[in-house]
């Protein structure tokens, strides 16, 4: 295994236990929410985090 | 790594997000591989670029990324005229913008990658943007915290180019304005300068295509380091050392909102951990060609990385969020955004010499 295969095995560990963790203790997803598959057209306005948002 | 159980990897994950997230988002998974895929297959460094630009008068990678300004714009513009859910990457020119711009532009030449380059030679394996991820994102939380006071030393509405002129206006203006960039890009250059290479017009093409896709799929156009600061907000409410309620930012109801979501239903999220598997799959089977760094410099590039990240906020993004999907969606605040963050790299440029990256 190769020195930059560890760090990748690392960093993905640890990248993969972050959202695992997260998944865990977040709110559960009402699946019966789900937005559309594409939302131009389909009259719901986004409502995503961006980083141009001032607030 | 062998490309085949990543492959495998990335397609059980696509599943799970199906069956327990939502179909679109499992579908922005593959929409952000692709992005990480062009990025590193291309090297599509945004910072890359304008190094070549300044000290080699080389303009391939800001032709490249003037390449996919254009194509961007030229798709996104109809569309967003067309369909009212669309959202505009708009942000408000303001103090913040300015200050943060310039030292985004400075920190991502130490730090040898904006918000998209830090991710995708992260996924790639080099080990300076693996180490400073984590900072990146710790950094844009807190500017995130501080991005009222910032706001608040001055700030006027954003302005969407196609307000007072239309999509197609507001198109005409933004090719006119990348045409007189490419105009001072010139005169800089000089005659004899070969422009395009294949790489950075592929990668330009692919990235233009992708991006619409997210712009098409999620509503929103494509952003970076607002995943970020949302990962390490998410740690520090979890560690009882923030509280979001009493935050301008972290109490306004969309933010408090996906805090107590799970980051898989966050669109600058999925689409991020995509690029990183992108890239990734790219660096499958290939040779570790990073340099090693001493001490001094690993310690100067995660405080720029780290400094990267705040600054991200105060910008109101980075390369992608307020470049890329600013310009390409008619918002004055990324052509505001990028002679700023011009002027930082020409600093940014001499640290990087001064310290032997």
């Amino acid at each position: 295994m190769t020195r930059r295969t560890q760090r990748q095995l690392l960093f993905w560990t640890a990248l993969f236990a972050f959202l695992a963790w997260d998944f865990s203790v977040s709110a559960p997803i009402d699946l019966r929410q789900e937005p559309p598959l594409i939302a131009a057209g389909s009259g719901q306005a986004s409502v995503g985090g961006h980083c141009s948002m001032a607030d | 790594m062998k490309r085949l159980p990543l492959s495998v990897a990335l397609a059980a994950f696509f599943v799970f997000l199906s069956l327990s997230v939502s179909i679109r988002q499992a579908v922005l998974l593959l929409v952000g591989v692709g992005m990480g895929a062009a990025l590193a297959g291309a090297r599509f460094g945004f910072t890359t670029g304008w190094r070549q630009l300044v000290e080699q008068r080389n303009p391939q990678g800001v032709a490249g990324q003037v390449l996919l300004l254009a194509l961007a714009s030229a798709l996104a513009l109809p569309l967003l005229g067309q369909f009212p859910e669309l959202h505009a990457a708009l942000g408000a020119p303001s103090i913040s913008l300015l200050v943060g711009a310039f030292v985004f532009g400075l920190t991502m030449q130490i730090a040898d990658g904006c918000g998209s380059g830090t991710l995708y030679k992260a996924g790639l394996g080099v080990p300076l943007n693996m180490g400073l991820l984590p900072l990146f994102a710790l950094g844009s939380f807190l500017g995130s915290v501080h991005l009222d006071s910032w706001m608040a030393l001055g700030h006027v509405a954003p302005v969407s180019l196609a307000t007072p002129w239309g999509s197609g206006g507001a198109l005409a203006i933004t090719l006119a304005l990348l045409a007189a960039v490419l105009l001072l890009v010139r005169w800089w250059v000089g005659a004899g300068q070969t422009w395009w290479s294949r790489r950075w017009v592929w990668g330009a093409v692919a990235l233009a295509i992708l991006a619409t896709l997210n712009l098409v799929l999620a509503g929103q156009p494509w952003g970076v380091v607002y995943g970020f600061g949302l990962w390490a907000a998410k740690g520090a409410v979890a560690l009882g050392a923030f509280d979001p309620t009493v935050n301008a930012f972290w109490s306004q109801e969309g933010n408090a909102l996906r805090l107590t979501q799970t980051a898989f239903m966050d669109v600058t999220s999925i689409t991020n951990i995509g690029i990183l598997g992108g890239a990734l799959l790219v660096a499958a089977g290939q040779g570790d060609d990073s340099r090693a760094l001493t001490r001094q410099q690993w310690v100067i590039g995660l405080v720029a990385g780290f400094v990267m990240g705040y600054s991200s906020r105060l910008a109101l993004g980075c390369n992608v969020g307020a470049m890329l999907s600013g310009i390409s969606t008619g918002s004055l605040h990324g052509w505001l955004w990028v002679p700023l963050a011009f002027g930082g790299t020409l600093i940014g440029l001499r640290v990087r010499r001064r310290f032997g990256f």
